[in-house]
């Protein structure tokens, strides 16, 4: 990234190549929609050409991607929600439909998709801090410099998030709700 | 350890970026209390499956989209940087104008500030002129005239004492606008002919001086600066004012300087086209 913010913008691609599928995956667990991931994720790339001189080369790229990443996702909720009050609310599809595959016997692919639904029920920002720990491997500090807090901070949030997503996990599965 | 410091550490045992200092006490811990083991293997359960989601593969199109943006992102670079080095705005152009010095530009307002008075009175008088001739209105312009070109002298004088070539060529440019300046800046003009370090300002000098040209200072000095001069340019050009001025006064120097063996040969040629016009 140190190169494209010098001006080399085609070094950008590489950094497309590395990073695209896992930032696709972060916007799909948080938005439950494949389009509109999509296009969040070209915006990013988009934004990051626009504002590469905002990146400090002695930073993390991961931790300023995802830092872009909130940003794009933040304005894009925005725009929708302007938009969802002027017209009748659309019915809303938390879940992706390809995780329902036809084959429900199996235990694997269903639990797989109750866990993404008990995900897609988890308020935002909850689901988030669990995306960027868990599901891309930041560690605490990194998801800090992302969110703009401390990793103590961090570790509390992770620890609510998922006994919050146990719960809803366990009420969707029909389990015996857990005494918090 | 108490169940809820060892609760609080869960997410970093989950992370697997525990220290192992602290590994030590929270085993210790959970093996001797069974609602925080419990806590722990449910929280490392989900922790597990949230790792063993399926990655989402985005579709192909998005890869070839991304290269256009990128691809379309460097014409407008490229054309951006064509278009935008040889443009010069309207301020640069004016701002070319203003002196760069604190002394001068304080000079130049005051200059400015004359002038507009000026032509307000001229305007006012003007306006007057049909119910009352002459009186304290004419008076106090010809004041303010005086001011004008004292000022103008000013800076005139300034400009000429620059470092900046452009500067001293612009404090020439100044002496267009007088129609009689005094002796100092005449005095200044004859001084940059002779001595100015820079050729420019003294071809531009020869030009300024020629129209003062009758002024008996101004022609004794153009006639001692040919005899001096070392720049075949500046001789070249003097010589040119010589004969468009018809002073025959320039004969004995410039046949003076043909007598010179180290004459540059183009003005050598050009002093006898000038002894043959005045001869």
């Amino acid at each position: 990234m140190a190169q494209v913010r010098e001006g080399e913008v085609e070094k950008l691609g590489v950094l497309f190549e590395r990073h695209h599928q896992s930032l696709f995956g972060f916007f799909v667990r948080l938005t439950g929609r494949r389009e509109f991931s999509e296009d969040l994720v070209q915006e990013v790339f988009f934004r990051m050409l626009k504002y590469r001189h905002t990146f400090q080369p002695q930073n993390q790229f991961r931790s300023w991607m995802f830092q872009v990443a909130r940003n794009v996702h933040f304005d894009a909720l925005r725009k929708r929600q302007r938009e969802e009050r002027m017209i009748a609310r659309e019915s809303e599809q938390p879940v992706e439909s390809d995780s329902h595959t036809p084959d429900r016997q199996a235990g694997q692919a269903q639990e797989i998709a109750l866990l993404q639904r008990a995900l897609a029920r988890l308020p935002v920002e909850k689901r988030e801090v669990l995306l960027l720990s868990r599901l891309q491997s930041l560690r605490y500090a990194e998801v800090g410099e992302i969110l703009g807090c401390d990793p103590g901070a961090v570790k509390v949030r992770v620890h609510r998030a998922l006994r919050e997503l146990r719960e809803i996990f366990a009420e969707l599965t029909g389990e015996k709700r857990y005494e918090v | 350890m108490k169940c809820e410091q060892v609760r609080e550490s869960f997410p970093d045992y989950l992370a697997g970026a525990i220290e192992s200092a602290s590994q030590a006490d929270i085993d210790a811990h959970l093996a001797g209390c069974a609602a925080c083991r419990d806590e722990l293997s449910g929280l490392n359960a989900l922790w597990a499956r949230l790792g063993a989601l399926p990655e989402e593969e985005p579709s192909p199109g998005s890869e070839a989209r991304f290269h256009a943006m990128l691809e379309a992102y460097r014409q407008g670079m490229k054309q951006a940087q064509r278009e935008g080095a040889p443009r010069v705005t309207l301020a640069e152009w004016l701002g070319g104008f203003w002196p760069r010095q604190p002394a001068l530009q304080f000079a130049m307002a005051l200059l400015l500030f004359a002038l507009g008075l000026l032509i307000g009175s001229s305007t006012l008088s003007r306006q007057a002129a049909g119910t009352a001739i002459g009186g304290p209105n004419e008076r106090a312009l010809a004041q303010l005239r005086e001011e004008v070109s004292t000022m103008r002298q000013m800076v005139t004088l300034a400009l000429l004492q620059q470092q900046s070539p452009s500067d001293r060529l612009r404090g020439v440019q100044w002496t267009y606008q007088m129609t009689r300046p005094d002796e100092q800046v005449l005095s200044a003009l004859l001084r940059a002919l002779d001595g100015d370090p820079n050729v420019n300002v003294r071809l531009a000098a020869v030009d300024a001086l020629h129209q003062f040209a009758s002024d008996a200072l101004v022609r004794k000095g153009l006639l001692r600066s040919l005899a001096e001069q070392k720049s075949p340019l500046v001789q070249i050009e003097l010589i040119n004012l010589m004969v468009q001025l018809s002073a025959k006064e320039s004969v004995p120097v410039l046949k003076e300087l043909s007598q010179k063996q180290e004459l540059d040969p183009a003005v050598r040629e050009r002093v006898e086209w000038g002894l043959q016009k005045l001869g």
